[in-house]
């Protein structure tokens, strides 16, 4: 027998999630299953139901309904955690949208799972991307320790006075979801004493109390007040995570930023990239190195307020970038690639090139070769087109189903 | 950093055998990460899940494509294309097949890359629990023992934390660590050599031409092309029917979720056991209880 016990458990990146929202001692959770995210809310059922917490989940008839009824509990004043994946988030796009201008704090987590069509049950971005302008702050995780520590963290940022917006937790499905590694769970007490029982800034709903929330507006101008609010709330979320994250580093030793950078300083090639991939990417470019080749991995760990000026801080001075999108834009290409371009434009010592890579679709698994074919291109100052993952060996499986498919 | 791939059919505690694996070696200090693969199969298809182990931190996620250990839990996946469990394995991978045959027969018939370690498994759990069918202890111990870096007290251990999850107690627990004392004891740890990092090589990129709509857009047009997919391995149980019994009463062929009996012209159903995946929904709508239920491999205690 060992002392690991006493300190860490083997989790999957769902039951990390929903050790989260446990040690945050949520009081709602509105519930619609979806794989590949269902782990999530049957630990949680069960939790309610033999009394570990203390509480109501219900099962709601859709994912639009869900996410409204967490904005609707948000707004009563009590602790809410929802999550969702996929079509499901889709589903509830219009909901998400409206809760999040209510302006009432509460943690979801997205399992991420590639969008049809065709439709498949692996993972990639679209589904997170498809919330990118909701208005959520969003926090996309490495490891299934990164995802309790950011629900944690996330109602810390949520329920900020300054803030008062939801947060999105994602982690990548299959990959992390079903994955399971050792995670520190923090002590009940300590994660209280870090996290006190919520306690809203704002008037809330209470019997008897009459007040209404999100009437309609017309003429443009009330409505890019409320707007422009919102955005400047999301803006200094960064502030607050910042903040939280140091109080999070103090409490229980482990510490985050809003960018994590690995082997950047001195990386002459450095790939952009987020959730569980990451660390494939990590042990490249310990490879890479190993070959001779300086390159470097910038993880981003929020996406939503967009961390700018640390991304430009960290990739100043840096001669080549890659940015890997796990997600397509059919037209336009990666989704966060131009974000980071937009980011570097203003600064002297930008980079010469960034490129667009597009990979990790469906599921598609991103070689650690893969990496050395990034650099390959970024040494070729001629291509303008993303780089899309795609090998000789993908194209012959399909040319192999697509013998069955057709007559 | 030790990369063990389990294989054997949903229902067969496969995932649980990767996690007892996970588990234990944690607990005997390790880094550790295990990660199940299935889709939106069910009982008796093939499902693979993977253990890494370490001293340093894991950099790697996802499926294990060249094990240094391999577990085969169903030796009637050898045969089985679509599983092809020896896949991404060579001369240095250590292969563990459940079976009672001899080994080098085995290398023999199936062109295995090296002499594997075999233990009948399923002949042990039958004789502990009852139960020829779940294999996630034993097989996990067998996984534990063969790396030798796990310890009897921490592999005990972690069948205690992973069965409880089950709701697992009481005496099916300890007939469990009987089961494993017995599997650690049969086996001997194997050398396992650490691989050599191979050097990054470029991937062989394509650049995609756009095609015209028809062959862009995921339409299929051939029909019946289910037919190729056989799903007849994924059965434990067989029916059979009993024609001497049987009215020609056509519920079966009508309740079968595989639509997989077909009347023949004489009106007496047939089973095409190429596809029937063993769901024994027919011989429970039977109303004459024509339909038996046989293992497909032959036990020696009667199916429940
Ligand atoms: S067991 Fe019976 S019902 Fe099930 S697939 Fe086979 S023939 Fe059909
Ligand atoms: S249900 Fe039973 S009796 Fe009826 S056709 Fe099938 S096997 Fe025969």
């Amino acid at each position: 027998m060992n002392s690991n016990l006493n300190k860490k458990r083997m989790l999957t990146g769902n039951k990390a999630a929903a050790w989260g929202a446990r040690l945050a001692g949520i009081e709602y959770v509105p519930a619609f299953p979806i794989t590949p995210q269902t782990e999530i809310v049957e630990t949680l059922s069960q939790w309610f139901a033999d009394g570990t917490l203390q509480g109501k989940f219900t099962n709601m008839d859709s994912e639009h309904s869900m996410f409204m009824a967490a904005g609707a509990a948000a707004a009563t004043g009590v602790r809410v955690f929802t999550a969702s994946s996929s079509q499901g988030i889709l589903h509830g796009l219009e909901s998400i949208y409206t809760v999040a201008g209510w302006r009432v704090p509460f943690v979801m987590v997205n399992v991420s799972r590639a969008l049809a069509t065709p439709i498949t049950l692996e993972p990639d971005h679209n589904d997170v991307m498809a919330t990118r302008d909701c208005g959520l702050i969003q926090l996309h995780a490495e490891t299934c320790q990164e995802v309790l520590d950011f629900v944690l963290m996330g109602y810390k940022i949520a329920e900020h006075p300054l803030v008062s917006i939801p947060v999105l937790v994602n982690l990548d499905g299959f990959v992390l979801s079903f994955s399971r590694e050792p995670v520190m769970i923090p002590d009940e007490k300590a994660a209280l004493e870090f996290l006190p029982p919520f306690k809203p800034v704002q008037p809330v709903f209470r019997a008897s109390q009459p007040m209404a929330r999100a009437s309609a507006v017309f003429g443009g101008g009330t409505y890019t007040y409320f707007r422009i609010q919102q955005d400047l709330a999301a803006r200094q979320a960064e502030t607050v995570f910042n903040e939280t994250a140091r109080e999070f580093a103090e409490r229980f030793g482990r510490t985050y930023e809003p960018v994590e950078r690995f082997h950047v300083d001195d990386a002459e090639v450095v790939f952009v990239m987020s959730n569980s991939f990451a660390t494939k990417g990590k042990s490249a470019v310990l490879k890479l190195r190993k070959q001779g080749i300086k390159a470097g991995l910038l993880k981003l760990s929020m996406f939503r307020p967009f961390p700018g000026e640390a991304i430009a801080n960290a990739l100043a001075g840096c001669q080549k970038v890659a940015v890997i999108d796990q997600n397509l834009a059919p037209g336009m290409g990666g989704i966060i690639y131009p974000e980071i371009v937009t980011a570097m434009y203003d600064k002297k010592d930008r980079p010469k090139k960034i490129l667009s890579v597009v990979g990790g679709l469906g599921g598609k698994d991103i070689k650690e070769d893969d990496f050395l074919s990034i650099v390959e291109r970024l040494n070729d100052s001629e291509s303008k087109r993303p780089l899309y993952l795609f090998d000789e060996g993908d194209w012959s499986q399909f040319q192999q189903l697509q013998k069955i498919a057709l007559v | 950093m030790l990369r063990v791939r389990s294989h054997g059919r949903g229902g067969q505690g496969i995932k649980t055998a990767s996690q007892i694996m996970g588990t234990a070696a944690f607990l005997s200090g390790y880094q550790s990460q295990d990660f199940p693969l299935y889709g939106a199969e069910r009982r008796g298809a093939p499902i693979v899940a993977f253990t890494r182990v370490s001293q340093k931190t894991i950099l790697e996620r996802g499926p294990i494509s060249l094990p240094d250990l391999l577990l085969i839990g169903d030796e009637t996946l050898l045969e089985d294309p679509q599983a092809a469990p020896i896949c991404g394995s060579d001369e240095q991978t250590v292969l563990f097949i459940n079976s009672e045959k001899d080994p080098q027969i085995l290398k023999g018939s199936f062109n295995l890359p090296s002499l594997p370690v075999t233990c009948g498994l399923t002949k042990l759990c039958l004789q502990y629990l009852n139960d020829g069918m779940v294999r996630s202890t034993a097989l996990g111990a067998a996984g534990a023992r063969l790396t030798g870096r796990i310890s009897l007290e921490d592999l005990l251990e972690s069948v205690e934390i992973e069965l409880d999850v089950m709701g697992i107690a009481g005496q099916p627990l300890q007939s469990n660590l009987d089961l494993v004392r017995e599997v650690f004891g049969a086996l001997n740890p194997v050398t396992i050599k650490e691989r050599e990092e191979s050097a990054l090589s470029p991937s062989k990129l394509m650049v995609l031409e756009q095609k015209e709509v028809q062959d862009a857009a995921p339409i299929i047009t051939a029909t019946r092309n289910m037919v190729q997919r056989k799903t007849g391995n994924w059965r434990i149980h067989r029916p059979e029917i009993d024609y001497e019994d049987c009215n020609n009463c056509m519920i079966c062929y009508a309740r079968c979720p595989e639509g997989v009996i077909e009347m023949d012209p004489e009106g007496k159903p047939v089973i095409d056991y190429d596809h029937c995946k063993g769901c024994m929904i027919c011989a429970q709508e039977c109303p004459k209880h024509s339909i038996k239920t046989l293992w497909e491999m032959d036990y020696e205690l009667e199916p429940q």
